[in-house]
């Protein structure tokens, strides 16, 4: 015995390449350790969704079907298999909202980002440019993880809390502006700017679709 | 939709990611996927841009009901039979995955003119918490040391038991281990093919199967 040894995230990410590979050969036993070594985590993405219990397992079910079915169209190269997986979950939870008009009960205080309305961004027809980062909105960030909260923090508070009711809440512009109490239009503004901003906050952190 | 080059369709697979586009451009643009392998690069690249939001949500335990009604969904009528591989092996895969990303080596300091063993020291970390526990060698390298870093609490009728497990079988009782003192244990009880080390809860006196019989408290990997 040599020397002991690391196992990084990229050992998972080869890990799970292999396994969704298989799956796509039909290969059941490759299924079932990607189901017991990714399905805590992607309960977790639909719970957050759609709240703990029966109809979050339920919805589990169903991705790992589509996952189970997918595998073949799954390709190493086109994007992490984390992050396909738990897209994957993600759409199944948005598409059981959306279907049941249904939605969690929203507790602004717990989402991971406050936001305040010192732009008073309301008016549907405001259509300032975005100011852009200024010197005290660039992020250091040593990893992805970190890239992503730190660029979210720099968006005008408006467009963060819209872009963090669409990702942590599912919410539809419809219902953020409903949530918000400001025009439908003023909410798709803010969302297509802070994607906008976000990328390019995330490029200039080094992210690169290369790694993607 | 038109596929207009540039901006939009990067637009639209974000929104598609982030769930804002909806209803019936929604499922057009799900139409469009197939055939346009420039969207799915963007939806592809968004989706990874946006993972570590959707990794901040707590992982939650599956009922076990949940595998088998995929199972039975996928008419895979006699799940015994298809899925062949052993529970424990199974909680392997997962805790790998799970320490996956926190799992730490430190390397010994042992000159490296001895040629025949290079030093091994593991850290075996906690499936849950930030406990650890140190495995190495002990100096005349005869014995496999293991030691808590801090005292694991345990009921007085629980024990922590020590396993080898192996590239291929099921894990290897190495026995049980004092909860908060070194334990040694002579080398050549390790497994030649071991490639990780893992502590279960255990009845008091150890597993009375011969095979892990409770939660995994910690694992470690090492290479031979």
């Amino acid at each position: 015995m040599t020397a002991v040894v690391l196992k990084s995230a990229d050992d998972l990410e080869a890990r799970l390449i292999d396994w969704l590979s298989r799956c796509a050969l039909g290969d059941r036993q490759a299924f079932r350790q990607l189901y017991e070594a990714t399905s805590p985590r992607l309960l977790g993405v639909v719970a957050q969704l759609v709240g703990r219990g029966a109809l979050a397992e339920d919805l589990l079910q169903d991705v790992y079907v589509r996952i189970w079915k997918a595998a073949g169209q799954y390709r190493a190269g086109a994007g992490s298999p984390m992050a396909w997986m738990a897209a994957t979950a993600r759409y199944r939870a948005i598409d059981h909202l959306r279907s049941r008009g249904a939605r969690p009960e929203v507790a602004i205080s717990d989402l991971p980002l406050h936001a305040g309305s010192e732009d008073g961004d309301d008016d549907p027809t405001h259509r300032m440019p975005d100011p852009g980062p200024g010197p005290a909105q660039t992020v250091e960030a040593r990893s992805e993880a970190e890239a992503v909260h730190g660029c979210l923090g720099t968006l005008q508070g408006s467009q963060q809390q819209s872009i963090s009711l669409a990702y942590y809440q599912g919410l539809s512009h419809g219902e953020i502006a409903a949530h918000l109490g400001a025009p439908l239009g003023s909410v798709k503004t803010w969302v297509r700017r802070g994607l906008i901003a976000l990328k390019a906050c995330l490029e200039r952190c080094g992210w690169s679709e290369a790694r993607s | 939709m038109n596929l207009i080059p540039g901006e939009l369709p990067d637009r639209l697979a974000a929104e598609y990611v982030l769930g804002t586009l909806t209803g019936g451009a929604r499922r057009r643009f799900d139409a469009l996927l197939p055939a346009h392998p420039a969207l799915r690069h963007a939806v592809a690249a968004w989706e990874s841009r946006l993972l570590p939001m959707a990794l901040k949500a707590e992982a939650v335990q599956p009922d076990a009901r949940v595998w088998r009604s995929i199972e039975s969904q996928l008419g895979w009528t006699a799940p015994a039979a298809a899925t062949p591989a052993p529970p424990w092996r199974l909680r392997f895969w997962q805790l790998f995955a799970t320490v996956a990303t926190v799992a730490a080596v430190v390397l010994g300091t042992v000159p490296r003119h001895a040629p025949t063993e290079a030093p091994m020291i593991v850290v075996l970390h906690a499936t849950k918490g930030s406990d650890t526990l140190v495995a190495g060698l002990s100096p005349d390298r005869q014995q496999l040391t293991i030691q808590p870093l801090e005292k694991v609490s345990l009921t007085s009728d629980q024990s922590l038991e020590l396993w080898a497990l192996k590239k291929d079988g099921p894990p290897a009782s190495l026995g049980v281990i004092a909860a908060d003192k070194l334990t040694a244990i002579n080398k050549r009880t390790l497994p030649k093919d071991t490639k990780g080390l893992a502590v279960t809860l255990e009845p008091l006196g150890g597993s009375p199967t011969g095979a892990p019989t409770g939660a995994i408290v910690f694992v470690g990997e090492l290479t031979l």
